[in-house]
């Protein structure tokens, strides 16, 4: 029964193009953003809803991507990208979407006026709008590591987190920094409509973890005897049912809006309900303590297991597709770091075998600039190396220290605030410059 | 040839297909489709089959009854004919479960509720398991129907009899099972 089963579909996220908005006078692309919006996206929640009930399926959330505004706005400064950012904001607002993300530059090898503008727009835009969320490429397998960029947002996050303090540094929850940026991300906060994506496009995130974790215990339960291999077996027939069920969803919510179908996200995306955890499913597949030995390879294997799944039932499988570990976002995570089983470490260990990095990290609020620099790096040259996405969100969590705990709510969850055990590498980052491609980036 | 329906209900036993088939055979039918079911221990069967001219429905159903033993078969022969409009009209396939609590009426009530709807039902199973009521329809809704009307007067008559209701598009179901290409689930908008 599909019922017993708690499919869903985790994401439908709209990409709207707003290349066409783009103009000198920045009164006149407002008024062009916010009318294409409109005119796009104001459908999109009573569609999914529609479509929803007629297969029976939820669908959690309605989200609108747009072009990345650093681009589509080139030439206007602090100022202009901030007016763009309240207008995305309002539209989001007006047409019943919750996050729309696209505040985006992408900036690996090199900061345009524009992208400079947009991350030191940051601050304002990420306290004084509600559902507004940005990311930065800042890093990619073919261009190496943008350091300066990343040394400005070493400053950037500690100002977001200071603007955003009676919220534990919220703001910061809304920034992605990334290498090797997927165009057709459909999860927050990191997606964006993509240069090469078509005018409209409908991006689908897979159900929730749960599913996976559910058909794991079934399987254990019929079969205490069974081993890893048909626990690998159990979990790709699962994707292969989730990505058909994400499929299904798509196609139809797009050709009803006369927008393209995009891809499938594979993605195991969490959220702090109990059941809807990553976390939760090493636990089902016999790993007492997440974070304890043994994690990174159930990680590993769950993530194959459900690309390969997923890849037979769809041929446009697309996004991030591995499964997420942001720990204030995943009740189980949390947990395994509030109980001294996950460290920071660790979790940099597993983004090896996943996506997308270190996600939803709660830091001590004294962190300097430099070490969320040097943090970032170490997470994107995992990116850049193995020719895969990897992505930050650092929260420093102002006037708490390790050990505290951060609340963020609804959907952004809570976490402790995690130990970085060593802040010695201000020399390394303060050298800035850019981290050259690797070898691996020259395949021609 | 003439074209006639025959339907079969008995105490299940090993071998009753085998005799009503043989009996239809014998007096020179020859079957062109077949459903049989077994509920609680009772087997139904139904044939379409197409016999000479000069067959009578009492020569068939004589000769099916024949083949079992005495009294054992209840025997129904009708000719052929076309089905009737109301299951003629264009229509998508939906999938309708019920679980609940058993309570005296729930078959009846939303059975109702589909025949006043204009929802034909092409397959309905009902059981009870662990004193739990579950009952599994299929049924074709025609694509003029208000979808959100047919799921809201289910969703009462679910509150009313206290069942969990669901009504789902069937390409749900096949899409997550059939290893087919995708395109072969693209069904019709509303």
């Amino acid at each position: 029964m599909l019922q017993n089963e708690h499919l869903d579909v985790r994401a439908v996220n709209m990409g709207v193009d707003l290349f066409d908005c783009a103009d000198r006078d920045i009164d006149r692309a407002c008024k062009l953003i916010r009318e294409k919006i409109l005119r796009n996206a104001s459908p999109l929640v009573g569609v999914c809803e529609s479509v929803s009930r007629r297969y029976g399926i939820p669908v959690v959330n309605k989200r609108v991507s747009v072009s990345p505004i650093a681009d589509v706005l080139a030439g206007h400064g602090k100022a202009e990208l901030l007016q763009a950012a309240k207008t995305l904001d309002e539209a989001a607002g007006e047409a019943g979407i919750d996050i729309i993300g696209g505040y985006s530059a992408l900036c690996q090898k090199g900061m345009t006026i524009s992208d400079r503008s947009l991350i030191e727009s940051l601050p304002e835009v990420l306290s004084e709008t509600k559902r507004v969320c940005a990311s930065i490429n800042a890093a990619s397998t073919k261009a190496g590591i943008n350091v300066e960029a990343l040394l400005l947002l070493g400053r950037i996050w500690l100002e977001i987190a200071a603007r955003t303090a009676d919220a534990d540094g919220f703001g910061c929850c809304k920034l992605s920094v990334f290498a090797n940026i997927p165009e057709d991300n459909p999860f927050m906060a990191g997606a964006y409509k993509g240069i090469g994506e078509p005018e409209t496009v409908i991006n689908i995130g897979v159900s929730g973890p749960g599913v996976v974790k559910r058909a794991i215990e079934r399987l254990r339960q019929n079969h205490p005897n069974c081993n890893l291999g048909d626990i690998a077996e159990q979990i790709k027939t699962t994707a292969f049912r989730v990505t058909r069920c994400g499929e299904l969803i798509g196609r139809e919510v797009a050709k009803t809006l006369g927008a393209e179908f995009g891809i499938v996200d594979l993605s195991l995306a969490p959220t702090p309900a109990v059941g809807d955890s990553v976390g939760e499913i090493f636990e089902a597949m016999g790993i007492r303590h997440v974070g304890g030995p043994g994690t990174t390879a159930a990680l590993a294997m769950l993530n194959d297991a459900v690309k390969k799944g997923g890849a037979f039932a769809s041929s446009s499988v697309g996004g991030l597709s591995g499964a997420f570990i942001p720990v204030a976002e995943d009740s189980s995570l949390a947990k395994a770091v509030e109980e001294h089983h996950l460290s920071l470490e660790k979790l940099e260990a597993m983004t090896n075998v996943c996506s997308v990095g270190l996600d939803m990290i709660a830091l001590p609020g004294d962190t300097c600039a430099e070490t969320l620099t040097a943090l970032a790096m170490d997470e994107l040259a995992i990116g850049i190396i193995n020719r895969k996405t990897t992505s930050v969100r650092l929260i420093p969590v102002p006037g708490k220290k390790a050990g505290d705990r951060a609340v963020f709510g609804g959907l952004f969850g809570e976490s402790p605030i995690m130990t970085i055990p060593n802040q010695t590498s201000d020399s390394f980052v303060c050298m800035g410059g850019r981290v050259p491609a690797p070898l691996t980036s020259l395949n021609n | 040839m003439k074209e006639y329906i025959v339907t079969v209900m008995a105490l299940d036993r090993v071998g009753i297909v085998r005799d009503v088939s043989s009996a239809l055979s014998g007096i020179g039918g020859n079957i062109t489709h077949m459903n049989q079911t077994v509920m609680r221990g009772y087997f139904t069967l139904i044939v379409s089959v197409e016999m000479p001219e000069e067959r009578t429905q009492l020569e068939i159903r004589q000769a099916v009854e024949r083949n079992g033993d005495v009294g054992e078969f209840e025997v129904n022969v009708r000719p052929f004919v076309e089905p009737h409009p109301s299951v003629l009209r264009p229509s998508e396939r939906f999938v309708l479960s019920l679980r609940g609590n058993d309570k005296h009426g729930i078959i009846a009530s939303v059975t109702s509720f589909l025949a006043d709807t204009g929802i034909n039902i092409d397959d309905f199973y009902a059981y009870i398991v662990d004193k739990r009521f579950i009952m599994l329809v299929q049924v074709s809704i025609p694509i003029e129907t208000n979808l959100n009307n047919v799921q809201s007067g289910l969703e009462q008559l679910g509150k009313e009899f206290e069942l969990t209701v669901h009504l789902q598009h069937e390409n749900i179901f096949r899409a997550t099972s059939e290893v087919r290409p995708m395109m072969e689930f693209d069904s019709a908008t509303r």
